[in-house]
């Protein structure tokens, strides 16, 4: 079984490179049979790739020890799940999805626009197999996940293996690393088809309008990925934090900011035709974070809490970015006259600018970050010194910049495009200003002022709800004037109107709702106590009192549990149970906490140990304040995302009453 | 069983991917020359729409509006006649050979005024161009988008 799965992998490189060769010999010699065969090696791939995976996931499942792969990521006793997400729990394992999603994600593409950019399609196809062909070549020929173990290596006892590493037996790590490299892997795509029309000098923005759903189906898995991740983080690794800065963190939110000003700029292009020159720029730095992001990931180059082991592929990942970069490069310096902008920026005030300055704040944060990651590697090289920077100079750096992009969220709905006169503004901005300041000096009232990035804070998430609450306040209001429709069809009918500003404008509010749970964390408290079964402590206005404590075993884990009676005042709000579980397979001890989740604040309690003589329990506790909105401003963003990919109401038909109502209003006039 | 399913994948995937038939090349769909300026015009007459919609819900001064709309209605016309130059049925009288298309339409997008209001009330109840009609006056014809006037 193994050589099958190894016979397809090498297989399917082979095809790899015979369809970037054929796609673009067959576009240059202009042989349509050979750019089909091309295409076909596409699928050919993607069918390869699946045998080897599901090989692969046959071969976790039913417990091969013989593949090392196998002993080392799996073991008899784990739940079926977990034996199939071991496909990613290791090195090769998750170079093999990284390569077949890229296969599935080439075969979508290929298949969908079969009929359509005949010109630029065998180019797509290219840069999309040349991805995937280096993907390839790490599995092929240096971590092959149908390696078998020679007979005496190792320390796996027959019929057993290493078990999956107990942490990431979690749900959301079942599909926390799929989506974040469904993620990294589709930004593969806009890159290709960007790279495509500018070796055909496409003219118009063909690209843009073809890849924008992708696009934003791609950040938004990004976006769930990033937040699986953090909510994984606050519930297993037991110190209540869902983001510590962390370098294979910050890879995964690299890709996300500047895809994030992509999504922005992006219609500038297409409003304006503005910015061309910028969105390549920007769309092309996405997929190399991505493939930056992976290398990191996978390679060990600096130290991170993702416990990855070094390897070997790291070489291969600085060879593929230095040659991709140049070659991009190249290709956007010698195409620069057919990425003139048609238009100039008319004025300071306007949609425009506020986009730009986004763009700016967001890739001026990209920098931060990507600095702060480096750190270590670039101190090592020039001082021979590895000297890790930590969460507070990111923090420092962040926060500010974080709050100057939420000031132009709420910002950018309020001015108009091309230009906005003083009065316009100074009528848009009244009510949302006075919202902000009045909740400021409430909240300082109450004794926010000793945390001012705080207050402002909140400040800023009220200005924005109240913009975008007015944004549907008078678009529904107008509606519902005209077509004399309730005030929530006409919220709807406006929405579905243009879906993709007002779906945009709900993601912002996902941002926001963010925004005030990273916000609260300004008000964490905690304490470490140690006691024994009837003992009690205090925590804020919680009184918590441990009744018991148990133990006991299954196959997979011998485990220790504590009963916790939470209480405030003289009333009992509940019990809650934190354990401490030691797999057997892998020998690693895992916290289970318990967290009471509320909107106002989580009780949250991870079971760190047992004291030296064994009879007191040693209770790590915190309250994390409006932590839980964290979690809903990712519905939020997510739901908004959906409704950005739902199509606006067809076009000619606005068109038909735009010009109407531009007669209409010409002849009023000039009565 | 391992060398016979070895050779069925081996066989089958190259087979599949080099024997292509003429009947497995697809038709391409028909491109047009002037695609991306039908975009563009498209664009234009949503920007005009988000414009007056901003403009209706008061985000917009009314001098701020006016000039707004007179540079889309300038560069929707620069746009239409950019596509009309570039359309091979044009009479030749229309589209002289040795003006270059660029050059043609600069020249007409830079000559185009906004004819009067009372123009257009007067003349745009019927397209020249495409002969529909529209129970108001109207600027651009709601169905082929060019000038009523």
């Amino acid at each position: 079984m193994e050589n099958i799965g190894a016979l397809s992998i090498l297989l399917a490189f082979c095809l790899a490179v015979y369809a970037v060769i054929g796609s673009v010999i067959g576009k240059l010699k202009k042989n349509p049979f050979l750019v089909v065969s091309g295409e076909r090696a596409v699928y050919s791939v993607w069918i390869l790739l699946s045998v080897a995976s599901g090989l692969l996931i046959y071969s976790l499942i039913t417990g091969d020890f013989r593949l090392a792969y196998v002993a080392a990521h799996s073991d008899q006793t784990m739940p079926a799940i977990y034996k199939f997400t071991a496909w990613w729990g290791g090195q090769e394992g998750s170079l093999l999805l990284w390569a077949w999603l890229l296969a599935t994600y080439s075969a979508v593409v290929v298949f969908t626009n079969r009929k359509k950019f005949r010109d630029m399609m065998p180019w797509v196809t290219a840069v999309l197999m040349t991805t995937l062909t280096f993907f390839l070549i790490l599995i092929a020929f240096v971590l092959s996940p149908f390696g078998v173990l020679e007979a005496g290596r190792g320390n796996i006892v027959e019929g057993m293996g290493r078990g999956l590493n107990p942490l990431l037996q979690y749900w959301t790590m079942v599909i926390h690393p799929p989506m974040l490299y469904l993620g990294y892997v589709g930004f593969t795509v806009p890159f290709a088809f960007a790279m495509g029309s500018l070796i055909t000098r496409q003219p118009g923005e063909a690209w843009i309008h073809t890849t924008r759903r992708w696009t934003i189906v791609t950040w938004l898995f990004q976006s769930t990925g990033i937040l699986l991740g953090q909510g994984w983080a606050y519930a297993v690794l037991g110190w209540g934090g869902y983001w510590a800065w962390d370098p294979v963190e910050n890879a995964s939110l690299l890709p996300w900011i500047t895809a994030t000003a992509f999504l922005h700029s992006v219609m500038m292009q297409e409003k304006k035709g503005m910015m061309k020159v910028w969105n390549m720029v920007l769309i092309s730095g996405t997929f190399f974070l991505c493939i930056f992001g992976t290398f990191l990931t996978r390679s060990g180059v600096v130290s991170s809490v993702h416990a990855f082991a070094q390897s070997p592929i790291g070489k291969y990942f600085v060879y593929f970015l230095a040659i991709g970069i140049a070659a991009t490069l190249y290709m956007i310096l010698d195409r620069m006259k057919y990425l003139k902008s048609e238009a100039r920026l008319e004025s300071v005030v306007s949609r425009e600018s506020s986009f730009m300055f986004n763009n700016l704040i967001l890739v001026a944060s990209c920098f931060a970050v990507l600095w702060g990651t480096l750190f270590p590697v670039i101190s090592e090289a020039v001082t021979g010194e590895k000297i890790s920077v930590d969460a507070p100079f990111f923090n420092r750096i962040n926060i500010p910049i974080g709050l100057g992009l939420m000031l132009l969220t709420g910002v950018g709905p309020l001015i108009a495009w091309r230009r906005s006169s003083v009065e316009s503004l100074k009528r848009a901005f009244f009510w949302p200003s006075i919202a902000a300041l009045v909740l400021m000096a409430a909240l300082a009232v109450f004794g926010v002022y000793e945390h001012p990035y705080a207050l402002v804070s909140f400040g800023l998430c009220m200005f924005v709800t109240a913009t975008i609450s007015s944004e549907f306040w008078k678009g529904s209001k107008a509606i519902s004037a005209k077509s004399g429709v309730g005030l929530i069809p006409s919220a709807i009918e406006l929405t579905h109107r243009n879906t993709r500003r007002y779906g945009g404008y709900l993601v912002h509010m996902g941002i926001v709702f963010m925004f005030i749970g990273y916000t609260g964390a300004a008000f964490n408290q905690d304490v470490t106590k140690e006691v024994a079964p009837g003992g009690s402590f205090q925590l804020g206005h919680y009184n918590l009192k441990v009744t018991n404590m148990q133990q006991g075993e299954n196959d997979n884990y011998t485990w220790q549990k504590l009963s916790v009676e939470a209480s405030r005042g003289s009333q009992t709000i509940g019990t809650l149970e934190p354990a401490k579980r030691f797999y057997k397979s892998s020998q690693q001890p895992t916290s289970e906490v318990a967290i009471r989740r509320r909107l106002n604040e989580d009780l949250y309690l991870n079971f760190a140990g047992v004291s030296n003589d064994n009879q007191r329990a040693v209770i790590q506790a915190y309250v994390f304040p409006l932590v839980s909105w964290v979690w809903i401003g990712y519905w939020v963003l997510a739901i908004g995302t959906l409704v950005c990919l739902i199509p606006s109401k067809v076009r000619l038909s606005y068109a038909r009453t735009q010009v109407l109502g531009v007669a209409e209003k010409h002849a009023k006039v000039t009565k | 069983m391992v060398i016979t399913i070895a050779v069925a994948l081996v066989v089958g995937t190259i087979v599949f991917t080099l024997f292509v038939r003429s009947q497995d090349v697809p038709e391409a769909a028909p491109v047009s020359p002037t695609a991306h300026l039908e975009e563009r015009k498209s664009q234009v007459y949503e920007n005009l729409r988000d414009l007056q919609f901003e403009f209706r819900l008061g985000k917009l001064s009314d001098a701020d509006y006016q000039k707004t709309k007179l540079d889309l209605q300038r560069e929707l016309a620069r746009v239409l006649a950019e596509i009309d130059a570039l359309k091979p049925a044009a009479p030749p009288a229309q589209q002289p050979l040795q003006q270059p298309v660029q050059a043609k339409a600069a020249a007409q997008a830079k000559a185009y005024v906004p004819p009067p209001a009372s123009a257009a009330s007067a003349n745009g109840h019927t397209c020249p161009h495409c002969g529909s009609a529209f129970p108001q006056p109207m600027k651009f014809c709601g169905e082929c988008g060019k000038a009523m006037a």
